[in-house]
């Protein structure tokens, strides 16, 4: 027993969750103090174990270091659950859980014989979490999406691009670490909702509707107005701050993000730049002149932040109380002080000896502190599994790894 | 509105002392659920009054799209925590509260006398969230920021966001925001279900761009950086490694090609009629076909542009091809699916009238939540809650608004 104590102890959590999406919310209740065991197999090598980079550069699928970071705080227990045994022992750990994680396509848990209403067979007030794509019902919910182009069909793409030219596409899955995040809310009101009442239930948790919560604001402009915004490179989401954008800076690929959303803001940056005349003309005057002429603003603006440093450009405007920052590339944020300063990114040494960086808790408690542990082997929580909680013989657990079933 | 079964996070009582888009989102995630909630604004009001989208282009403090979607299922308040009696009473309210939602610049915070340590000196058990864009501790803590600036420190934008040479671009909405929301509110709520098992209160510190540069960023990229010195920046193109993999134009928009592995592939050779510049070795799988992604993309694009985005998303689904149109704002707020799954409610405002919302953004079936009540008007529950809550009498709240307090 760990004396931080750790809000979500005593939290059983078998984890189906694949790829990346899953595996985060698995994460994130491990963070918070429940014990998650991801249930995986070698019969079938989540694709995610196999991406490079590798530790010491040396392909495995123990060694992704990508894989590592996302999956992190998940244990592992390998099952082969095409073979009846190792059904049985999954539903004897779930017997002993209180939440199931999947982020399966809708009916795949049904055909593994694990669905909603065979778990409650096996533990009553069960809390069973699916994240499909586009939810459990309704006429899209086969869809076919990746994380990446899951976006797509929310709207936000179509928001996001250079100003009035095509849809630019975001290069990952933003959506997969959003809902993984956000599932773990979902989650814990459902174990607030079992608190009070003795229930579980079965949560929908639609990808898309949870992305799409995002788009709220520019939903609101077609409820009220009919429109349907397009991208507008960094402008004001509701255009709504002038200057609101990313301009050049001193150096290949440097640049200063800088916002002034009220009059008062507009006044600090003019003391920055020492009241130049090119700022002082009437076409900036007011908020809403500078709302009309951003592009004419964002242009002289960028000319001049182009003589500085990024860094030392947003530390002179924030002395002066504007709100800039840099623009930080990945080379960029192991080492900028910042980060270093609240331990964003750790060094930890796996158990199979070579050391990797991952993420340690990406949001600060004050009193419970996060234990933060190296990403999975396949199969690291056999023993403790197999052997500690459902109780099986040394004997039992051998011949099962001999014939695959443990795999 | 029905409130016959009581919402999963009923019971818990909870401050929003937040502005804009993070800490009321975050809010609204436990009101929508059943919290009760109480909106705190200054007299001014939230900024979000401020923003719109209003109807018509016309500002006005209560109708504001922002503030209407990000408030829902709250109680709104007045209270002055410049003056000292505006700041009784929000100590009151602290000592009331088992959560405090908050994203002030923590030196204003300090300022009015509520950092932290004050805080949990009124409520120990209280939880306190912070979502900032920067956080509450590190050198650029104490820096004025935006959603903005917090998005383009992650590293998001310049990895995975532009065309190369071109400036890094934003995610289309307040995405940093609107991530540091969900990650306060996890944790938020954990340490609220968790409360004596931990012993007592805590404050969650949130950056929003560490969030992001954390669970989005660092998961794909550091480790492989931390190691090898290596990093990527943005190509503008979906996936660069394989093809198809981006956003292409059509008929009548853009859709997301997505091809990758064979059996996708040969879907949309399929729905595309068989052409014979399919059949070209350097086409037959993903990774030769991006290392030729100018010709393939320039065949695909002869054939998307004549077909609308409806037609490729079905024919290509319907081939196992997991591509999808690019919906519009308007399109995905039509989308028969999402309605079938009454993903859009109808709600009644006293200013804007009847119109929609985004409904519940996950379904709990033994305890439904989302919005059921408008966002509050300035001050509307004023008398409500400093009576019942605080059990202040008439005579005292008229003082209290008479002195500019509330």
């Amino acid at each position: 027993m760990n004396a931080n104590a750790l809000p979500l102890q005593g939290i059983r959590v078998v984890n189906f969750g694949w790829v990346w999406a899953g595996p985060v919310t698995g994460q994130t209740l491990s963070f918070l103090g429940a014990e998650v065991f991801k249930v995986e197999s070698r019969a079938r090598v989540d694709m995610t174990r196999n991406l490079p980079p590798f530790a010491e550069g040396k392909p495995s699928p123990d060694r992704s270091l990508s894989n590592h970071a996302c999956w992190a705080g998940n244990g592992s227990v390998s099952l082969n659950l095409k073979e009846p045994e190792a059904l049985q022992l999954v539903k004897d750990l779930i017997a002993q859980s209180d939440v199931v994680i999947e982020n399966f396509g809708p009916g795949v848990m049904e055909r593994l014989g694990l669905g909603y209403a065979e778990l409650c067979k096996l533990k009553q007030d069960i809390i069973l979490f699916s994240m499909p794509g586009a939810g459990l019902y309704g006429p899209m919910k086969d869809l076919r999406t990746y994380g990446l182009s899951l976006t797509s069909t929310t709207g936000l793409d179509s928001l996001v691009g250079y100003k009035g030219g095509d849809p630019v596409p975001v290069e990952n899955a933003f959506s997969d670490p959003y809902s993984g995040i956000f599932g773990a809310f979902a989650i814990i009101a459902a174990l607030n909702h079992r608190r009070n009442s003795g229930d579980g239930q079965h949560i929908d948790f639609s990808q898309q509707e949870a992305v799409m919560q995002m788009v709220g604001p520019a939903y609101m402009d077609y409820v009220l107005n009919g429109r349907s915004g397009g991208p507008k490179s960094n402008e004001h989401p509701l255009g709504a701050a002038a200057p609101h954008g990313v301009f050049p800076c001193k150096g290949d690929d440097r640049w200063i993000s800088i916002v002034v959303a009220s009059d008062d803001e507009w006044h600090k940056l003019l003391a920055a730049l020492k009241h130049p005349e090119w700022l002082k003309v009437t076409e900036f005057a007011t908020h809403e002149q500078r709302l009309l002429h951003i592009d004419t603003l964002h242009a002289l603006l960028g000319e001049w932040t182009a003589q500085f440093d990024d860094r030392e450009l947003a530390d002179l405007l924030q002395g002066f109380g504007v709100a800039a920052a840099p623009v930080l590339n990945v080379g960029d944020l192991l080492g900028d002080p910042h980060f270093q300063a609240r331990k964003t990114y750790i060094e930890v040494t796996h158990p199979l000896g070579f050391k990797e960086t991952i993420y340690g808790a990406y949001v600060k408690t004050s009193r419970s502190k996060p234990v933060i542990r190296p990403g999975p082997t396949i199969g690291q929580d056999n023993d403790t599994v197999f052997k500690k909680i459902l109780g099986l013989s040394e004997a039992r657990y051998n011949d099962l790894v001999e014939r695959q079933v443990i795999y | 509105m029905s409130e016959s079964k009581p919402g999963a996070l009923g019971g818990i009582k909870v401050l929003d002392f937040g502005q804009m888009v993070s800490a009321p989102y975050c809010a609204k995630l436990f009101s929508d659920y059943g919290a009760d909630v109480i909106k705190v604004e200054s007299p001014g009001g939230d900024a979000a009054r401020a923003m719109g989208p209003f109807p018509g282009d016309q500002p006005h403090p209560e109708k504001s799209g922002l503030y209407f979607i990000n408030n829902t299922n709250k109680r709104g308040i007045t209270c002055d925590v410049a003056r000292a009696a505006g700041r009784d009473l929000f100590t009151r309210l602290l000592a009331w509260a088992d959560v405090l939602i908050e994203n002030n610049l923590p030196q204003q915070m300090q300022a009015w006398g509520l950092d932290y340590a004050g805080i949990a000196a009124i409520n120990p058990r209280l939880v306190a969230i912070s979502i900032t864009p920067f956080g509450q501790t590190g050198p650029y803590s104490a820096w004025n920021g935006y959603d903005l600036n917090a998005y383009h420190l992650s590293g998001a934008s310049s990895r995975y966001c532009g065309r190369p040479g071109e400036m890094p671009l934003q995610h289309g909405t307040f995405s940093a925001d609107y991530f540091g929301a969900v990650a306060g509110a996890s944790w938020g709520l954990a340490a609220v279900y968790g409360r004596d098992l931990v012993g007592g209160g805590q404050q969650l510190d949130v950056s929003c761009a560490e969030a992001i540069a954390a669970a989005f960023i660092g998961g794909q990229n550091i480790g492989g950086y931390a190691q090898d010195g290596r990093f990527d920046k943005r190509t503008g193109v979906g996936l660069p490694q394989g093809a198809p993999a981006t956003i292409m134009p059509c008929k009548d928009g853009h859709v997301w090609m997505l091809a990758l592995e064979p059996g996708q592939w040969n879907g949309l050779r399929k729905v595309m009629g068989d052409p014979d510049w399919a059949d070209l070795d350097m086409f037959q799988n993903m990774k030769t076909r991006a290392e030729n992604a100018d010709v393939i993309y320039s065949f695909l694009h002869e054939w998307t542009m004549q077909h609308t985005k409806m037609e490729i998303q079905q024919k290509c689904q319907a081939a196992g091809c997991p591509i999808t149109a690019v919906y519009t704002v308007a399109e995905a707020a039509e989308q028969p699916h999402l309605k079938a799954r009454d993903y859009f409610v109808d709600m009644q405002h006293p200013e804007l009238g009847k119109l929609k919302n985004l409904g519940a953004p996950f379904k709990l079936p033994a305890c439904p939540g989302g919005p059921t009540r408008p966002a509050p008007l300035l001050g509307q529950h004023n008398d409500e809650v400093y009576g019942s809550v605080l059990g202040l009498n008439a005579g005292e709240i008229a003082a209290l608004r008479q002195e500019g307090a509330i």
